[in-house]
């Protein structure tokens, strides 16, 4: 636990957490423009080159719009409601693999925060944690609406949790452990989406309802219950929310990658290029989502994780056990 | 030198928040400050490198658990009508009870029978210790008949939940 | 081996009689079902924190696998103790334990 070791910590902590808050304007950039192509209009285009200032636009105006406390509203868990979605998204970005380990000043720096060799459960644990921010903000609002929103988003999120879990549970069986970086390293020959390819296409499915984005954002889209949890929330504290959404679409793409899609593995090109490529092409194919599918009702997406996602999930784990022990 | 540190400060919170979740007014608040409890108590079970049931503690108990605690607190919305404490001398006698408890239990670990049977120093412990592969080997050989039991009771508690929360039968 | 503890496990064991004795408190002395069933949990994490403390001093993992079956236990009574809860409210309209006392003497 020398100094060595600590400066390695902050360098690591504080590049992720740039690279997840510079991350997000782009992500958002990305998405309206790509929205807008898909949807045959431009996007911005006149704030900065390409319109890529435009979300640093749209944060100063947050920044100076009024900051508004209903009435009776509960103000300490107003207050704490939006920081508890961005700590947790956050925190689940410090077990992410960035690449394998390299050499620099003579010691050997493992491109990860830390390598905790429970790094699935704490994943797990972090997002359920998550679920306390959408909640508490629609209940602190002390209105009909974000109430609604807030209890409808926190039981679709609970009840995705549990599909995206057993699904991961094949991938820790194929490679006996918990850890991310032990599953990243085991892709090297072979992509664990080539065997598990029913596991990846439950875990994408709950990874998009589990972040609220379309077609499961029923709980906070703009044309029903008003804006959902988040309607009483204005200036930073909605900045906050909007950070921990993109944050958390990172942290889930970033965990696809890592456990299906070979993590940092690939031809030419150093680990962490080609982490950033896959992020940034599985981030394409959140925003693709969005701009293709209309929304699921809210029941229809209720019995859809419960009746159709679970059991298909567990059937794969079963199955994916009695392989693994028939070949030895 | 980090480890003393680290428990009282975790001790600290748990104990804060406990007294919360007792004393406070506001239901809301004493379901999150028993949140609170359960964290603290998280991090103390990595300390005693109980890495797996601490994440088990965080996803189960403060994620699942106590998120239906904050729907039903929701739900049921009792505004203030509730008075705070028992009213009268049942009060008294339900503090002198809780005294009388944490005396004995005191008595109990700090008399110098208390520690018998426990090694005096701890032992040191093999690498696994604590791990989801120990904890799996465990429960799927010796533990193997309370594990089935108690997947037939999760599965009784559901059936059982399901059918109190129905309005009416067909 | 991972190494010997620095906390003596007098420590872990008087944090555990101190949360079972706030949860006794509760329990006795406030009047809100959702209050009492909070100390409750309070009370079943005190002896999850006792267990996990001797298992760490012995160095044996039962104690882990106990907490495990407290754990599902406790989530078990939670969701059904819950259930009648909502049941009795929908008809009385109150969470007082108080006033549920039809089958008084």
């Amino acid at each position: 636990m020398d100094l060595a070791f600590f400066i390695e910590a902050l360098v690591k902590i504080l590049v992720v957490l740039g690279f997840v808050l510079l991350g997000v304007p782009l992500i958002v950039w990305m998405e309206r423009k790509v929205l807008g192509h898909m949807q045959d209009r431009i996007g911005p285009q006149r704030v900065g080159p390409f319109g890529l200032l435009q979300t640093i636009a749209d944060g100063i105006k947050l920044f100076f719009k009024e900051d508004l406390v209903p009435a009776q509203a509960d103000k300490v868990v107003f207050a704490i409601a939006p920081a508890i979605s961005v700590v947790t998204a956050l925190a689940a970005a410090s077990v992410i693999p960035f690449g394998d380990q390299f050499r620099i000043f003579g010691r050997d720096v493992p491109l990860h925060i830390t390598d905790v060799n429970i790094a699935i459960l704490f994943l797990l644990g972090a997002t359920s944690m998550g679920v306390y921010g959408v909640v508490l903000g629609g209940w602190a609002s002390n209105s009909k609406y974000p109430l609604l929103g807030g209890l409808r988003a926190s039981a679709q999120m609970i009840s995705y949790e549990l599909a995206m879990g057993v699904a991961l549970v094949p991938i820790i069986l194929m490679t006996g452990s918990l850890s991310l970086a032990q599953i990243g390293r085991a892709q090297g020959h072979m992509w664990f989406i080539v065997p598990q390819f029913v596991a990846f296409t439950i875990y994408v499915i709950c990874a998009v309802a589990e972040t609220n984005r379309a077609p499961f954002d029923l709980a906070e889209a703009e044309t029903e219950l008003v804006a959902g949890f988040h309607t009483e929330f204005s200036s930073m504290r909605f900045a906050l929310y909007y950070l921990s959404e993109y944050a958390n679409m990172m942290v889930v793409s970033a965990v696809a990658i890592t456990c299906f899609l070979g993590a940092w593995h690939g031809p030419v090109l150093p680990g962490p290029v080609w982490f950033l490529i896959k992020l940034s092409l599985f981030l394409f194919f959140y925003v693709w989502l969005r701009a293709t599918f209309p929304r699921l009702r809210y029941d229809q997406l209720m019995a859809f994780g419960w009746k159709v996602l679970l059991p298909v999930a567990l059937v794969n784990l079963a199955v994916t056990a009695v392989v693994l022990v028939l070949k030895g | 030198m980090l480890e003393p540190l680290l428990f009282a400060m975790f001790s600290g919170v748990a104990i804060g928040c406990a007294l919360g979740v007792v004393f406070h007014k506001n239901s809301v608040h004493c379901a999150l400050l028993l949140v609170g409890v359960l964290l603290s108590l998280a991090g103390i079970f990595i300390l005693l490198h109980a890495q797996f049931v601490a994440a088990l503690q965080v996803i189960v108990y403060a994620g699942a658990i106590m998120v239906l605690f904050l729907f039903v607190v929701m739900l049921l919305n009792v505004k203030g009508e509730v008075p705070l404490l028992t009213p009268g001398a049942a009060k008294g006698f339900g503090f002198f009870f809780a005294l009388l408890i944490l005396v004995e239990l005191l008595w109990t670990v700090l008399s110098p029978g208390g520690q018998e049977g426990a090694p005096s120093e701890a032992v040191g412990l093999p690498r696994d210790f604590g791990s989801p592969a120990a904890l799996g080997r465990l429960l799927y050989t010796t533990w193997l008949y309370p594990f089935e039991i108690t997947s037939i009771l999760l599965l009784v508690a559901v059936v059982g939940a399901v059918v109190l929360a129905k309005r009416k039968f067909f | 081996m991972i190494g010997l503890q620095t906390v003596p496990l007098l420590w872990y064991q008087i944090l555990a009689a101190v949360l079972f004795t706030i949860g006794v408190v509760g329990v006795l002395v406030r009047r809100s079902a959702l209050i009492i069933f909070m100390s409750i949990e309070l009370m079943l994490n005190a002896v999850n924190l006792s267990l996990i403390a001797f298992s760490r001093q012995h160095g044996d993992m039962d104690g882990h696998i106990i907490v495990f079956f407290v754990m599902a236990v406790a989530a078990a009574e939670v969701s059904v103790g819950l259930a009648i809860l909502v049941a009795i409210f929908r008809n009385r309209e109150t969470a007082n334990v108080d006033d549920v006392h039809l089958l008084k003497g």
